[in-house]
């Protein structure tokens, strides 16, 4: 398992260096930076069982507070990031800390949720003196990177981002495995299973729920930002609900078990519609039925049942043969 | 002074009163029953020991310190952990799972803050305390009676050893005092006896049991000290067979006729 | 000033018989499927479309198109309980989202077949009634009626008849019904549909009124899940009852308030019931 992973992770950086096709690399780039979103979405909701339908806002709105730090602060592109983040994590905690201190369970915690993740987007949307309301905002200015030994270059180029894209997937990945893998996550996952039990057994259900969610949320900061300024468009879409259940979509997609699930999910949201080319309504028609399908028939989602047919196999069962002392981030 | 001192502790749910100015005191290392009709207020008065429900009035004192603002939670890691009559589980998951899960309060109590070591990779103390959960663990399995069913799941486990795994869990947590909702309801005979045996091997290592349960031929063995409840007030306590033999208590079991 | 009182009067009952239709369609399918039901936002729409459909673009009378409007959203509503949600029964978050799926279906279907113009149906019967010195439209007069008497007549029919008691004892102890001879599969299927096609059959009388696009069941369900914890769930008559109450409330409302933020202040509101009324009804059902 380890071999191959090393393995996919050289043909991925190797790849742009390979393959010319802008095509091919620009599905990669928005898989990597949805994917960002996609999995810190299921730290909250596949590991930790809190359906949360704030992810787009915390998405959008840290793209709307950037770009208001830089034009309006004259704060430099990661500053602004840095400051979004932060903001996003604030307005987390707040909104987490009345959700979970109310005890809010299940259908609850998320209409709460996207009640709070439309007030975001109606304030985005009519509040035209900051945000620009439905027009939207052009970003026009890359932003600019300073790395020893390359120099400043501007963060330009489908190459560019490519290797900007998978930077902060292996961060994201490599946090939330590292984090899945202490007791925060056999936190999570106790309370995922049985937060009443959780309780009892002396765990802090409200510290670590609004922990996941934090963090869920700061993750999907990142991957806003992101995605902005590579499209170079911002607009009070970004927070709305469609956009929670494209996330969603993602995750059971690709599969809730496993860390690195919703990027599969978000690889094949991605490719799908520039495989097939369809209107924009039968791509919400596909999304939809894409959704009803996977939770009806494909539960594990893609790369859960993959895994799970994997392991009928001799090879994998190697891989299993070393028993750590603290178990294994894979969920059933 | 006593492990557990209960005062004029009180209970309301809108205008029923569950529990009625229950003054009792739990002294460490005896194991204490609670006896009762059914909706005398047992399970309820357990609840609010435990921290599961809050309390009307009245106080609660756990070494001398009230600890009626806890949350349960926070009791759990005080040392009073209390198991379920319908044991609560993580469906899914193996015994031993479940056990490495309720082994959190350990892990915390043994490396308090330095734990978010183990987010940046696994330090030589946090393998120490690994190992040192392991070897509880396998002694809890063996005092349970589990260890040959340590990778069954939880849903497949019998009605037996579903309660056991739910005394194992609490065990897991280093109880001072363990609270149990009646553990021998819906247990065969032997199941009975095997019961009997772990919580006499718990006193013996230090643990102070507070008991519920009906099968009172049960707890007459097994508890040195009961309360006996009816309609949520106190109506005896002492030594057991004291309390057994009580007119008052056997009018409240078994109807008038009977004293 | 009264003129303008009672025209926002009607279009409230309107809007809030359509809230409490909703309302109630929450609260049944939850009660007796274990779900929550996004979706019945988007049977109000298709009902909507297709009374207006048949009206204006085949020519039917308009009770006609309503009644045959009804009917095709409680098909729909068979296949969409038979295919899918017969499998996610009392699997709240299943159900929950695979009806977000179907929303995204439904509505794309909708735009699809009828493009994302709005349409508007001619009037079916124009003029207006004096009402000592007031003036009423008298389409909107009757479809506040029409919709006044679907809504009483779902209470009745809830707390009346052998159907109806069948449910609520449903509600309260599955096993129990069970044991009594209630058909337990009968009656679930039979609350979906029965609220789906309440929702259509109050999407075609829309259709008459407003203009209608392919989104706007979607507005309906959030506040009609509002009305429904704002009554608290298990209790359809207080859904039906909030619903209207929650539709006066906001044209009444609105006469007074800036609009753009309308959707805002129900939503506060929506938190605020939630965080101080405990999720108890909701999280007793076992």
């Amino acid at each position: 398992m380890r071999a191959l992973q090393v393995l996919a992770g050289l043909l991925l950086l190797l790849l742009p260096q390979v393959v010319r096709s802008d095509f091919v690399l620009t599905i990669f780039i928005f898989t990597f930076i949805l994917g960002v979103a996609a999995v810190s979405f299921n730290l909250i909701f596949g590991f930790t069982g809190q359906l949360s339908m704030f992810h787009a806002a915390a998405f959008g709105i840290s793209a709307y507070v950037t770009q208001i730090s830089m034009t309006r602060f004259a704060i430099p592109f990661w500053g602004s990031l840095g400051c979004a983040v932060l903001f996003v994590l604030v307005v987390s905690m707040i909104i987490g800390t009345i959700c979970f201190r109310y005890r809010l369970k299940e259908f609850y915690f998320a209409v709460v949720t996207l009640a709070f993740a439309e007030m975001a987007r109606l304030v985005v949307l009519n509040w035209n003196s900051v945000t620009n309301g439905s027009l939207g905002i052009a970003l026009i200015d890359k932003p600019k990177l300073w790395l020893p030994g390359l120099g400043e270059f501007t963060l330009a180029g489908t190459s560019t981002w490519y290797y900007v894209g998978l930077t902060s997937l292996a961060f994201t990945l490599f946090v939330c495995r590292r984090v899945l893998n202490s007791w925060v996550g056999r936190c999570f996952g106790a309370i995922r299973l049985n937060d009443e039990l959780a309780s009892t057994l002396g765990i802090n259900v409200f510290r670590y729920k609004l922990l996941a969610f934090a963090i869920g949320n700061a993750f999907a900061a990142l991957a806003g930002v992101l995605y902005a300024w590579y499209i170079g468009y911002l607009e009070p879409d970004y927070l709305s609900i469609p956009q929670s259940l494209a996330f969603i979509s993602m995750v059971l997609l690709g599969g809730s078990g496993s860390v690195v699930g919703p990027v599969v999910g978000a690889l094949v949201l991605t490719a799908l519609p520039h495989i097939i080319q369809l209107s924009a309504e039968a791509r919400v028609m596909t999304y939809g039925a894409v959704l009803i399908f996977t939770i009806l028939l494909l539960p594990k989602g893609i790369w859960g049942t993959a895994a799970v047919l994997l392991k009928r196999l001799p090879i994998a069962g190697r891989a299993k043969a070393a028993k750590s002392s603290a178990p294994s981030v894979e969920l059933r | 002074m006593s492990l557990l001192s209960m005062n004029a502790l009180t209970k309301r749910f809108g205008g029923l009163c569950a529990v009625n100015e229950v003054k009792f005191d739990i002294e460490p290392g005896e194991i204490v029953a609670i006896i009762g009709p059914n909706g005398s207020g047992k399970t309820t008065l357990l609840n609010l020991v435990s921290g599961l429900l809050p309390i009307t009035s009245g106080t609660l004192l756990w070494k001398g310190a009230n600890i009626g603002d806890t949350s349960s939670h926070e009791r759990s890691s005080f040392g009073i952990v209390k198991t379920f009559q319908n044991p609560l589980l993580f469906g899914e998951l193996t015994v031993e799972e479940h056990l490495r899960i309720a082994s959190h309060l350990r892990f915390k109590r043994e490396l308090g803050w330095r734990r978010l070591a183990e987010i940046v990779g696994a330090s030589r103390r946090i393998r120490q305390v690994h190992e040192g959960i392991g070897v509880h663990l396998e002694e809890v399995l063996r005092m349970c009676r589990l260890a040959d069913k340590r990778g069954t799941q939880a849903e497949s486990l019998s009605y037996g050893d579903e309660k056991m795994l739910g005394v194992a869990m609490a065990l897991m947590c280093e109880p001072e005092l363990l609270l149990l909702d009646e553990p021998a309801s819906g247990l065969g005979q032997d199941e009975v006896e095997n019961l009997d045996g772990v919580l006499r091997d718990l006193q013996r290592s230090g643990v102070t049991l507070c008991i519920i349960d009906h099968k009172v031929g049960f707890l007459g063995k097994l508890a040195d000290r009961a309360l006996a409840m009816a309609n949520g007030s106190a109506l005896a306590a002492g030594r057991t067979q004291d309390v057994l033999r009580n007119p008052l208590v056997v009018e409240a079991y078994l109807g008038a006729g009977h004293a | 000033m009264t003129q303008l009182i009672l025209g926002q009067l009607i279009n409230g009952v309107i809007v809030g018989t359509l809230y409490g239709i909703v309302a109630a369609g929450i609260t049944l399918t939850f009660g007796i499927t274990g779900i929550v039901n996004f979706a019945l936002g988007a049977f109000m729409t298709l009902g909507a479309y297709m009374s207006w459909y048949l009206t204006d673009r085949v020519g039917l009378a308009f009770p006609l198109a309503v009644v045959l409007s009804l009917l095709a959203t409680m098909v729909a509503g068979v296949v969409a309980d038979q295919a899918l949600f017969r499998h996610t029964r009392n699997n709240l978050i299943n159900g929950l989202l695979v009806s977000i799926g179907l929303i995204s279906v439904m509505e794309a279907g909708i735009l699809m077949t009828w493009t994302a113009t709005p349409q508007e149906m001619h009037f079916v019967l124009p003029g207006v009634l004096q009402v000592g010195g007031l003036v009423v439209p008298k389409m909107k007069g009757l479809v506040a009626l029409i919709l006044l008497a679907v809504v009483l007549g779902t209470y009745a029919a809830l707390t009346r008849t052998w159907i109806g008691r069948a449910a609520f004892a449903y509600a309260q102890n599955p096993e129990a019904a069970r044991l009594m001879g209630v058909r337990t599969r009968l009656l679930q299927s039979g609350v979906f549909v029965y609220s789906v096609g309440l929702a259509g059959l109050g999407g075609a009388l829309y259709a008459s009124l407003y203009s209608i696009d392919a989104g706007f069941g979607g507005t309906y369900v959030l506040k009609g899940i509002e009305a429904a914890i704002l009554a608290g769930i298990g209790s359809v008559g207080g859904a039906l009852i909030g619903g209207i109450l929650l539709g006066v409330a906001e044209a009444i409302g609105s006469i007074f308030l800036p609009a753009a933020y309308k959707d805002a202040y129900g939503l506060v509101t929506l938190v605020l019931i939630l965080l101080l009324k405990p999720a108890g009804l909701f999280g007793d059902r076992k």
